[in-house]
Order: C-alpha cells, then sequence, then structure tokens
C-alpha cells in the first residue's frame, strides 16, 4: 500500500491556481480580469499548507491589488486533532482591531471541493521570518540582537498579547479556565488527549511526567491570551520590529507564565545565553515585568516548562504515529521517533531523575 | 551472513554518500538523507535490541521483587500490588505505567514518605530505561 501524504484532495498546482483565481473573483465583486503573480509555496508537510502571492485586478477601471497568504489544511497533520483553521480564522478577526500584530484575515472556507480541504485567506504581511534552527537564522536574530530593537519589539509583543482584553475583544470562545490550577490541569488533560489517539503503547516516563504535571499544577492568578509558542520563527521582521505574530494554532486562556517559559526554555536557544536567540534574560525581565505588572515566577515557569517537554515529546509521538499509520510519507515524521527520549530524558533529569 | 544492523549501517552511508548527492530537487534530497538518519537510528537500535529487552526485563523483575518488598512495610492500596506483580510479565513496560498512574492516585493514602520512596525506587528503573533508550535515539 502507498502512503499518501496528506488527506487532502490532491489537486495539481496549475489547477490550484486557477481555482484560487475562481474563488477570490467570488470574494471580490466587481472585479475583473483576476491573476496571480509571485506565487511561493512555502512550509511544506509539517503543519497547514502556505502559499504567498499578489493578487491584481481591476475593479471599475482602476487597476487592483492585494498581497495575500493561503493557509490550507492537509488533513491529518500533525497536532491534527488541537488545530483548527476556523478557529485560527476567528482568533485573526478578534485581534484585529488589536494592538497584537498579526495578519488580517479575509475569507475562510470550509468546504473541500472548493480547494481540496478547508483553507483561509489573510493578508501578506511585509517581514521574513528566518528559522532559528539553521545557521543562517541563528545569525539574522543574534545580529538584530545586537542592533538591540529586535529584542524590545519580541519582549513588547509579548507584552502586548499578555495586556489585551481577550473578553472585549470576543475571544472567551477559545473556553476561559476556572480558578485555581484549572488551566493547568486543563492544558495536561489537552496533550493526554493528544497522546491517547496517536495509539502507541504507553511510556512509563511519560506516564510518571504527566502525573508530576497532573499533581503539581500550579494555581493561575490572572488569565491571559497565550499564544502557546511565542519564540523566532514564529513571527515576521521588518526592520527590526515584529510585524506580525503567526502560528496560531495553540493559543489559549490561560496562565501568562505559559507563553514566558517558553521564552526562557533552553529548548528555544540551544547554545544562545540569549533566550530565543535574540533578547537577553535581563532586559526580557525587566520589560516584560513593567510592560505587563506581572512578577515572572521562575517556579511556575519550571512547571510549564516540564509541561512544554512534554507536549514536545507528545507532538513527536504524534509525528512519528503519522508516518507509521501511512498518513504522511514525509520522512522527517518518522525521524522523530527517536525525539521522544531525547526530550524525555532531559524532563526526566528537571524531575530530579 | 551480514547482520540487519550492519546492513542498515551500509544502506544509510550510501544514501548518504551516493543517493542523497545525486538527487537535484531540495525536497527529495533531504528526504533521501532524512532516510540515512533513520537507517542510522534503526542500526544502532537493533545492535542493542537483545541486549537491551534483557536488561529491561531484569530491571523490571528487580523492580517488582523491591516494590513487593516496599510494599509491605504498611497498608498497601490493592491495585498498587496488583500492579506491582504485573512488572516481571511479558506487559511488564504497560504494567509500569499503569503502578505509576496507581501510585500517583494513591499518594495521599500512602503518605508523603512513602510515596516518595516508592517513586524514587520506581524513577531508578526509568533511569536505567532513558539510559538505554538515549544511546541509540540522541
Amino acid at each position: 500500500m502507498t502512503a499518501q501524504p496528506h488527506t487532502a484532495a490532491a489537486i495539481p498546482e496549475a489547477e490550484l491556481h486557477e481555482r484560487i483565481v475562481k474563488y477570490l473573483s467570488q470574494q471580490l465583486p466587481g472585479a475583473t480580469d483576476l491573476r496571480l503573480e509571485g506565487i511561493q509555496r512555502i512550509a511544506v508537510g509539517w503543519s497547514h499548507e502556505t502559499w504567498l502571492f499578489d493578487a491584481y485586478w481591476q475593479e471599475a477601471g482602476t487597476a487592483r491589488n492585494l498581497g495575500l497568504c493561503l493557509r490550507r489544511d492537509p488533513g491529518g497533520t500533525l497536532l491534527r486533532h488541537l488545530s483548527d483553521l476556523d478557529v485560527q480564522f476567528q482568533v485573526l478577526r478578534c485581534l484585529e482591531p488589536t494592538p497584537v500584530p498579526t495578519p488580517k484575515p479575509y475569507w475562510f472556507e470550509s468546504d473541500p471541493d472548493v480547494l481540496g480541504a478547508p483553507f483561509l485567506v489573510m493578508e501578506k504581511v511585509p517581514g521574513v521570518c528566518p528559522s532559528p534552527w539553521g545557521r543562517e537564522g541563528r545569525r539574522f536574530y543574534e545580529d538584530a540582537a545586537a542592533r538591540g530593537e529586535l529584542p524590545l519589539s519580541f519582549t513588547d509583543t509579548l507584552a502586548a498579547l499578555h495586556n489585551l482584553d481577550w473578553e472585549a475583544a470576543g475571544l472567551s470562545f477559545l473556553g476561559v479556565p476556572g480558578a485555581g490550577n484549572d488551566f493547568a490541569r486543563r492544558e495536561v488533560a489537552k496533550w493526554r488527549e493528544l497522546i491517547s489517539v496517536c495509539e502507541q503503547p504507553p511510556d512509563p516516563v511519560m506516564t510518571d511526567l504527566l502525573c508530576w504535571l497532573d499533581a503539581n499544577a500550579p494555581e493561575t492568578e490572572r488569565l491571559v491570551l497565550v499564544h502557546g509558542a511565542y519564540r523566532t520563527g514564529n513571527f515576521l521582521v521588518e526592520d527590526d520590529r515584529v510585524t506580525a505574530l503567526l502560528d496560531w494554532e495553540l493559543q489559549v486562556i490561560g496562565d501568562p507564565m505559559y507563553d514566558v517559559a517558553y521564552v526562557l526554555s533552553e529548548l528555544n536557544r540551544e547554545g544562545s545565553e540569549l533566550l530565543s536567540y535574540v533578547v537577553d534574560r535581563d532586559t526580557f525581565y525587566s520589560r516584560y515585568e513593567s510592560a505587563t505588572g506581572i512578577e515572572i515566577d521562575d517556579e511556575v515557569c519550571r512547571y510549564y516548562q516540564l509541561l512544554y517537554a512534554m507536549r514536545s515529546a507528545a507532538f513527536w509521538m504524534s509525528a512519528s504515529g503519522l508516518y507509521a499509520a501511512g498518513r504522511s510519507a514525509d520522512l522527517r515524521l518518522a525521524r522523530t521517533a527517536w525525539s521522544v527520549p531525547t526530550v524525555l530524558e532531559r524532563a526526566a533529569r528537571d524531575l530530579g531523575y | 551472513m551480514i547482520g540487519v544492523d550492519e546492513l542498515l549501517a551500509r544502506m544509510a552511508a550510501t544514501l548518504r554518500q551516493e543517493i542523497g548527492p545525486a538527487v537535484p530537487d531540495a525536497y527529495p534530497r533531504t528526504q533521501a538523507f532524512m532516510a540515512a538518519v533513520v537507517l542510522e537510528k534503526l542500526s544502532g537500535q537493533l545492535r542493542s535490541a537483545a541486549e537491551d529487552a534483557r536488561a529491561e526485563q531484569d530491571d523490571l523483575r528487580l523492580l517488582a521483587s523491591d516494590l513487593a518488598v516496599q510494599l509491605s512495610e504498611g497498608p498497601c492500596p490493592p491495585e498498587l500490588s496488583a500492579t506491582a506483580a504485573e512488572l516481571a510479565g511479558p506487559e511488564g513496560r504497560t504494567a509500569l505505567s499503569r503502578f505509576i498512574e496507581a501510585l500517583y492516585t494513591s499518594s495521599e493514602r500512602l503518605g508523603p514518605a512513602r510515596f516518595e520512596a516508592l517513586r524514587a525506587r520506581v524513577r531508578q528503573t526509568l533511569r536505567a530505561d532513558l539510559d538505554r533508550q538515549v544511546r541509540y535515539a540522541a
């Protein structure tokens, strides 16, 4: 049996472009001679498929154009049980009038007949998004850190996110945790669910980690909008400023230390003194605390760093499970089977064994 | 006859040195190199598989025996002793996960000192298991 790369209908790239033109023409009444230019397909394989392009058209005798980004849900991807394009679209809509820099969302289409799978169309925001996992990307962030602007913008953007009045922005639909340690326990339960759908035999170290996380869930004093993966590589940068926060796949109403712990995590700065390869610890602490009035609690961050370790292991279990089940033909996913013990070993050391 | 682990290691070398560099397109070239990585990991895992399986069984038997002694030193929730007895069986690894779940669930009944002592003993086995896995996974 041949493994299928994904469950979305396989549509040749040229036909897909034609279908996008047809769809956009329907969304832009009065548009004629619509065409796409500069089409780039990026971020192939791991999560949602993404295309960037410029749409040009005529409207009432005037030439118009719009830079667009289209994300399609290929189905059967990583985080497939946690991430939904419809939710992403709603979150972007809620964030549009707020100080949090995000791409303007235009359309969400749930009908798989249009492009073979549900998709959303949003603004193509100017900026670059180098991956911090490669040498070039790290150099980009370290050079920007030396110039001094990006570390401040990085910190200010997180502060803006955590200062957001999420209720007023209409984000309560994400689910509001109860008092006490409800948030942390909900998060653990959510990832337990992902692990259970991986249908892999239980791993005793993972079981210990999950039980420890449940037993030691901290109380949340202030609820904020948490991005869930706030680090370099998940936002666009132009002129040393964050122009758009991307990857709205794991956002949740919860503890601000959840995001702060991710910034502090060694997983996101291997071999660098700079948090997330871009900001020094003192600058981040003082600027974040002063902008939000939230004191960073190192002990709570330690808890969330262990939760991230569990999340990473669950993520790799899900990835390798997709390959093993024949739902992906991408060998990078198969490789992640051996990332599970590596992440769990680090968590075990943090737990003292 | 050549061992399977050695065969996989040689296939990995061929993919890395001969096939990968000859593939012109970026995505399939990355996949060829990734196939080499996967085969190298599999080769390492297979090389120590029999020895690791024996070590795991020995560790679980010893754990079952130590836990039986520890659990007999005071009142013991029945689900703990029942699961501990399964550790030396064919599904020992799965039983260990169940024992850990039961241990945390019983923590209040056990009291902090006994809970900590039992968990420390379990974690000794978990550490040995991790050390074996990391040898070929890292």
